[in-house]
């Protein structure tokens, strides 16, 4: 059995009826899109006020984990919305975007974030009390925080400039 | 000379500045100054959920509303600062270009009235918060502030589709 190329299902998904309606419409196209912006600046604004946090630059006689809590909580909605147009984003050009270097980049970024915040989860997290309220946070937990300022500030720019590469 | 000659005599000279040539030229040089403007946008529409979320009682109740208000502020601020100067310099390129725009000048109107409103209405209503709870001023003073800089955002998206 032949294995179809990723470029060959991109070049598919990109011809679909609907996918071509959607890139054509003058009106829901820009919605989703705004919508996507909107919502990734929603939550990568939620997850800015914990990194801030975690510097020690603001809210510093403030826990830790009441912020992580409330920030994670809420920037859920935002991550729910960025991932589900972001999808209907890409099939509608999957193929331009499969060959935009810039695309690629914000993917590598976007699992950077996501990998980086996973190893939050469990380095970290579990013993939070411990430094909830200390006067330093663990070097580790910092280098988490610039590392999640860097992959965001990256997924934003490449995001913005893979359209300049259309 | 009019005021209108002034202004083109001033758009027509950032159009043929050899600097702002440079930056609208370059492949890389808009999208680098965008992305700075994005995430200066992106610090003023976190710190503006998070301080309503607080205000409204509905999240971050833990916190001490002033203090936690206060460094909010402090950023805000400063994401409104990073926003508006890479926003110049995104604008004097081609200012032109972006005058002549319809959804651009929706965009500086809703700006205006969002700045105005965060410093005036917003900043009053803050300044007391009841420890639990929310009455339906506080609703409405929170859904205006939000709108409004969601309207800024969706107007600067709207730029690129409707002229």
């Amino acid at each position: 059995m032949i294995m179809p190329s990723i470029q060959s299902i991109c070049h598919w998904l990109q011809h679909l009826e609907w996918a071509q309606a959607f890139r054509e419409s003058s009106l829901l196209f820009p919605f989703v899109e705004g919508s996507h912006i909107l919502a990734l600046s929603i939550s990568v604004g939620l997850v800015f006020v914990l990194d801030l946090r975690l510097l020690r630059l603001a809210f510093r006689g403030e826990r830790v984990s009441a912020i992580m809590k409330q920030s994670a909580r809420f920037s859920l909605f935002g991550f729910a919305v960025m991932f589900a147009t972001g999808i209907v984003l890409f099939a509608a050009q999957a193929e331009k975007a499969y060959n935009n270097r810039f695309f690629l980049a914000k993917m590598v970024f976007l699992a950077g974030a996501g990998i980086n915040a996973a190893w939050y989860q469990k380095k970290y997290f579990p013993n939070m009390e411990d430094w909830d309220t200390a006067a330093r946070t663990p070097v580790g937990a910092r280098v988490c925080a610039i590392v999640s300022l860097i992959c965001w500030a990256a997924v934003i720019g490449c995001g913005r400039t893979m359209a300049y590469e259309f | 000379m009019s005021l209108r000659e002034l202004v083109a005599a001033f758009y027509a000279w950032c159009y043929h500045s050899p600097a702002l040539s440079i930056l609208r030229d370059t492949k890389l040089g808009v999208p680098a100054v965008q992305t700075v403007h994005l995430i200066g946008i992106t610090i003023v529409l976190g710190t503006a959920v998070t301080m309503n979320l607080r205000y409204l009682n509905l999240g971050y109740r833990d916190l001490d509303a002033r203090s936690f208000l206060s460094s909010l502020w402090t950023w805000f601020r400063r994401g409104l600062l990073l926003t508006v100067v890479a926003g110049f310099v995104v604008f004097l390129p081609d200012p032109a270009r972006y005058v002549e725009n319809t959804s651009f000048r929706v965009k500086m109107a809703v700006l205006t009235v969002a700045i105005l409103y965060q410093f005036t209405v917003f900043r009053r209503a803050t300044r007391s918060i009841p420890t639990s709870g929310r009455t339906p001023k506080m609703i409405a003073i929170a859904a205006i502030t939000l709108m409004l800089w969601f309207g800024v955002g969706w107007c600067g998206r709207a730029i690129a589709f409707i002229g």
